[in-house]
């Protein structure tokens, strides 16, 4: 197998006082579906934004899609940043843009011709049922509602890798069961997906393998093993 | 160069489309760095439209050089043939025309209509009567000729003998002068524009901050993030351009219609004719330019993502 996320010795500080990461090393193989958890200042957040290098480790290496981060050039980054379909905690949506005009900004980016904006946008939307909202104003939507424009952005363009941080932290839970099914499903179709993530339930339920991250240390590292529960069946299709 | 790096066609449009509506949205500053451009460049072209008409007037009495032969308010009759005499014994100045004292204050009064009552007022014709010579340009500028006018000085009658050339000559300076006050005054505004228009760039890229940070988490190249700002300076510095010469060419227009006629020769000159379509496309270029650099300096200076 071929890791898609590697991280290597990674350290991260802040300041002499302040360390998010310590000496961090796992990797992540093309086509699997991880969780990412931990207590809130665990690091979760440092470690994905090292992902997309929006910052660089202070030790280690960070190898994504076989590019190492550290040695990247500058000019590579946002040819780097498409191949990855990221899901912020806070959404990142622009507001005075539609929610068409924000899915269509990012294939925009990638150069796709605006006679397939709307077909494209309108299915990325189907996918996360929103495609009645094609012409709402973030604002207008509820939070759950954003994320899932927000997931809807991550994967128009079916990404090599999904990084997605708390997707379901705004979201009641039938939504979750749907929204995990939309990351499964992104996940067949052989996108690598890395979900952090406070959901204890969702994880143990998961069947899937979980990193725990605890004062910026991974402290354990396990697939999950689900309890035959309903839940679980309906979103990944494990158990009797 | 990365193989993607070069931008798709589908984004130009885009750059337009959202430098417009950055435009739209801030109004007031646009307005601000339009009207900046809009003065410096109507400061620009009324010098250079003073410097065209006095240049057309240049060219007008370039093709031949007039010497004016004024004679003594009281020259006989005598006196005046006997100019008349030497003038047409001498070649170089056979081509003449008597002016008399009558004609002299006709022509005063065509060309200084408002000034024509004061005329009217004097007790009698203060115009002295004169010799109006053609001369060959070639000709006016030769030694030989010099010596001649420097007889001529000496004849009996003759009051003062101007030569156009001369004036032609100050005239030519004086144009030089404007030209060059244009561009000093030109230059200095168009710097302050352009700097206006860094400033209001700098202020737009400063609403969008938020934007344009999401922007590049979700892969837009800088050109991409940068170009609709270039745009926004260019169209800012292209309208002011384009404000400025529709206000010059009503300047113009009000000026050739409601001065021209009344004061006559002097704003006859200058208001003979408009700027030619050369001088007017170099304004045009020259606000789209103060625009660009304006707007380059704002993108270049709030540099890239630091990571």
């Amino acid at each position: 197998m071929t890791p898609v996320i590697h991280f290597y010795h990674v350290t991260k500080r802040f300041d002499q006082y302040s360390t998010a990461l310590h000496d961090v090393t796992f990797h992540i193989e093309k086509g699997e579906f991880v969780f990412l958890t931990g207590a809130s200042g665990a690091g979760k957040s440092t470690l994905l934004k090292l992902i997309l290098r929006q910052m660089q480790p202070s030790d280690g290496q960070v190898v994504v899609n076989g590019r190492n981060l550290k040695s990247m050039k500058r000019s590579q980054l946002p040819f780097f940043r498409r191949e990855i379909g990221m899901v912020f905690q806070d959404f990142k949506l622009i507001e005075r843009m539609t929610v068409f005009e924000n899915l269509s900004f990012i294939l925009t980016v990638l150069g796709i011709p605006p006679r397939e904006h709307k077909k494209r946008a309108y299915g990325a939307l189907r996918a996360v049922s929103l495609h009645h909202k094609l012409n709402a104003y973030p604002l207008q939507l509820s939070g759950g509602e954003q994320q899932r424009i927000a997931i809807a952005r991550a994967l128009i363009n079916e990404p090599l890798v999904i990084v997605a941080d708390e997707p379901t932290g705004n979201l009641d839970p039938d939504l979750t069961q749907e929204i995990v099914q939309i990351f499964a499903e992104a996940n067949l179709r052989g996108s690598t997906v890395l979900i952090a993530t406070h959901d204890r339930e969702l994880i143990e339920q998961s069947g899937r393998r979980v990193i725990t991250l605890d004062h910026g240390r991974i402290t354990d590292e396990k697939v999950a093993t689900p309890p035959r529960a309903p839940r679980v069946e309906s979103i990944f299709g494990i158990g009797g | 160069m990365h193989r993607d790096d070069a931008l798709p066609k589908t984004t130009f449009p885009y750059f337009f489309r959202e430098a417009a509506r950055r435009m739209w949205v801030s109004k007031r500053t646009s307005f601000v760095a339009v009207a900046m451009i809009a003065i410096s460049l109507f400061i620009v072209g009324a010098f250079l439209l003073v410097a065209e008409n006095l240049g057309r007037a240049v060219a007008q009495a370039g093709g031949k050089s007039r010497v004016n032969i004024y004679l003594t308010t009281d020259a006989t009759q005598q006196q005046i043939a006997s100019v008349d005499g030497w003038l047409a014994a001498h070649h170089d100045f056979a081509a003449r025309r008597f002016i008399s004292k009558e004609i002299a204050l006709t022509r005063f009064r065509t060309y200084f209509a408002n000034l024509s009552d004061v005329v009217g007022q004097l007790d009698e014709n203060p115009f002295p009567a004169s010799f109006e010579c053609e001369i060959a340009p070639a000709v006016a500028q030769s030694p030989a000729f010099a010596q001649q006018a420097k007889e001529l000085r000496a004849i009996a009658g003759i009051d003062e003998v101007q030569f156009d050339w001369e004036w032609v000559e100050k005239l030519k300076k004086l144009i030089n002068l404007v030209n060059l006050a244009g561009i000093i005054a030109g230059g200095v505004l168009a710097i302050a524009a352009a700097f206006t228009i860094a400033n209001v760039i700098r202020l737009t890229m400063l609403l969008y901050r938020e934007e344009i940070d999401i922007m590049r988490l979700v892969g837009a190249t800088e050109r991409m993030i940068r170009g609709p700002f270039l745009i926004e300076g260019i169209l800012q510095g292209f309208i002011g351009a384009a404000v400025a010469i529709a206000l010059l060419f009503a300047a113009f227009l009000a000026g050739r219609n409601f001065l021209a006629p009344r004061y006559s020769l002097l704003w006859s000159f200058l208001f003979n004719g408009f700027l030619p379509w050369r001088k007017l496309l170099a304004l045009l270029a020259g606000g789209t330019l103060a625009g660009f650099l304006g707007s380059w300096l704002s993108v270049r200076e709030s540099g890239e993502e630091r990571v």
